[in-house]
């Protein structure tokens, strides 16, 4: 479940989100539309605290941001898998480790790593490619490795920023019924993205930013 | 299972950086080999230092064929002095035992001798109050007199330089391994705060998947620990090379050496010592880690 009341950001006095006031239910996949500088990036990042709220409170599952601890930050972003924008990938490790990364830093044993990276890595296409190192992947190959990356820990709620940005039509139909997949066994979703084909038909709800206001909401 | 990785991880890291990695692993082995020099030298010197008489003491050296009454009748005599804590009789069998014991491994400067050369003595402890030079040196002036009495043997001065040597020695001391080991955890703080650096980008990667601050620490004092630890282990091979340095060839030249000490214990203190200060070294140059 993913909660914001009014909540807002701001960089240097500019207002980047404004009184922002909106729940995504336990088990939903939303997503999140508006143009360029609309603040979809900044809006995701509240919720993993790459960036902190000025105003206003943000409920993810059990955790209260407002009164977070300093030791639940690690566990509130364990529970969610991010796909990020601009990827955010280990260049000095391979594909294979990059994805286990985010299961090591849970604690889980290396045996277990081994399979659920592959089965990870199988459900993007890119088995074949766990020994290369992100350098030498091509754009819509290094974004579906930060997919695997955000979904082989199962998490609770699912955010994907822009994840079919660098993906040829086929591909993006590929990653959203891969996501519609995810969204069966209970894993809550928010996708921003300015593409309107990836939720056009879908029934799903879109929430609309421009300039740093909710300006309304459609279904796909 | 995450320390397991946290070990891989660390050695990965230190073999991409092996030229500074191996850089400072030498200078922490040159540090920790001069604090064991220094260890040693003043080991040494205490050694000789508690064989010689200290600051209270008077020898009074008997004349040759004394009779068994006459030492009794000396010994009554300076019993009877007010200024005087305890004595001593040491027989010239008792004496020559003695420095074959502090010999030991030497015995053979002693060979050829077949008459016992040292003399009987009586070891005379001063009470605290009549240690000032003056008395000292006029209660041996006086005992000297005493019939039977060949000479006084009054140590003050050289156990005065002895006692000040191995004074500023311990101070010295002190310095150097304050002052090195600062040097140590410099060079681990430096090196890990450059391999910290290289992995700036990764590690707010990390914080941002869920690190802990633990989890994103270990590896770089790991790293820290490592360096220390060969750092010591390449000490303990100079310390070992210093030794038989001065066992085997030195003495042949200096036979005085001979009679140094090496106490080889002391070396499985430097890898420990070595992985501390690297550690310290690594805990300083993470600093505060905000998530
Ligand atoms: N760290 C920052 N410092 C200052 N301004 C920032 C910062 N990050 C974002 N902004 C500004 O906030 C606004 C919203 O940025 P954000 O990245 O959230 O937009 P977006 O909707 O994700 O755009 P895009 O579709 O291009 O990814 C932009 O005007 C941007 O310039
Ligand atoms: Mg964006």
């Amino acid at each position: 479940m993913i909660a914001f009341q009014n909540v807002s950001k701001y960089y240097e006095h500019q207002g980047v989100l404004k009184n922002i006031t909106f729940s995504v239910q336990k088990g939903e996949m939303a997503f999140l539309t508006g143009p360029s500088g609309a603040g979809k990036s900044t809006l995701l990042k509240l919720m993993y605290l790459a960036e902190w709220p000025d105003e206003g409170d943000i409920v993810i599952e059990d955790f209260h941001l407002q009164s977070l601890k300093p030791p639940e930050i690690p566990l509130l972003r364990r529970s969610i898998g991010v796909v990020f924008q601009d990827f955010k990938l280990i260049n000095n490790l391979t594909v294979f480790d990059n994805v286990a990364m985010a299961l090591r830093i849970k604690g889980v044993g290396e045996k277990e790593i081994k399979n659920l990276v592959s089965v990870a890595l199988k459900k993007v296409h890119l088995r074949h490619l766990s020994d290369s190192y992100p350098r030498s992947l091509s754009g819509g190959e290094q974004q579906r490795v930060v997919i695997a990356r955000a979904i082989v820990t199962e998490p609770l709620v699912l955010l994907a920023d822009e994840p079919t940005g660098n993906l040829d039509p086929n591909t993006s139909i590929d990653i959203i019924k891969l996501f519609e997949e995810i969204n069966l066994q209970g894993t809550t979703i928010l996708i921003a993205t300015h593409n309107r084909e990836l939720f056009r038909n879908t029934g799903r709800r879109v929430l609309k930013l421009d300039g740093g206001n909710l300006v309304g909401e459609e279904v796909g | 299972m995450t320390l397991a990785y946290s070990f891989k991880s660390a050695f990965q890291s230190l073999c991409r950086e092996k030229w500074i990695n191996i850089l400072s692993m030498l200078t922490v082995a040159s540090s920790l080999l001069i604090i064991t020099l220094t260890a040693f030298f003043l080991y040494n010197v205490e050694l000789v230092a508690s064989h010689l008489p200290d600051r209270f003491s008077l020898v009074a050296y008997l004349n040759d064929n004394i009779s068994q009454e006459e030492i009794q009748g000396i010994v009554d005599t300076l019993k009877r002095r007010d200024d005087i804590a305890a004595l001593k009789y040491i027989s010239k069998d008792d004496a020559i035992k003695e420095l074959k014991q502090t010999l030991k491994d030497t015995r053979y400067i002693l060979e050829g001798l077949n008459e016992n050369p040292l003399s009987s003595s009586i070891e005379i402890r001063l009470k605290r109050d009549f240690v000032t030079s003056a008395s000292a040196k006029r209660i041996s002036e006086e005992i000297k007199k005493v019939s039977g009495i060949d000479d006084v043997y009054y140590g003050e001065k050289v156990a005065e330089a002895i006692y000040l040597l191995k004074k500023s020695l311990q101070n010295m001391s002190i310095i150097i391994f304050i002052t090195i080991s600062t040097g140590v955890v410099f060079v681990a703080y430096s090196t890990v705060k450059i391999l910290f650096y290289r992995r700036k980008e990764e590690i707010e990667i990390i914080k941002l998947l869920g690190a802990t601050k633990g989890f994103i620490r270990m590896p770089f004092l790991i790293e820290g620990g490592t360096i220390g630890f060969f750092g010591g282990i390449l000490g303990i091979i100079g310390a070992l090379l210093f030794y038989l340095a001065i066992t085997y060839r030195l003495s042949m030249v200096i036979p005085m050496l001979k009679t140094l000490v090496f106490p080889l214990e002391i070396l499985i203190l430097l890898p420990i010592t070595g992985i501390a200060l690297g550690i310290v070294g690594s805990v300083i140059a993470i600093g505060r880690l905000k998530l």
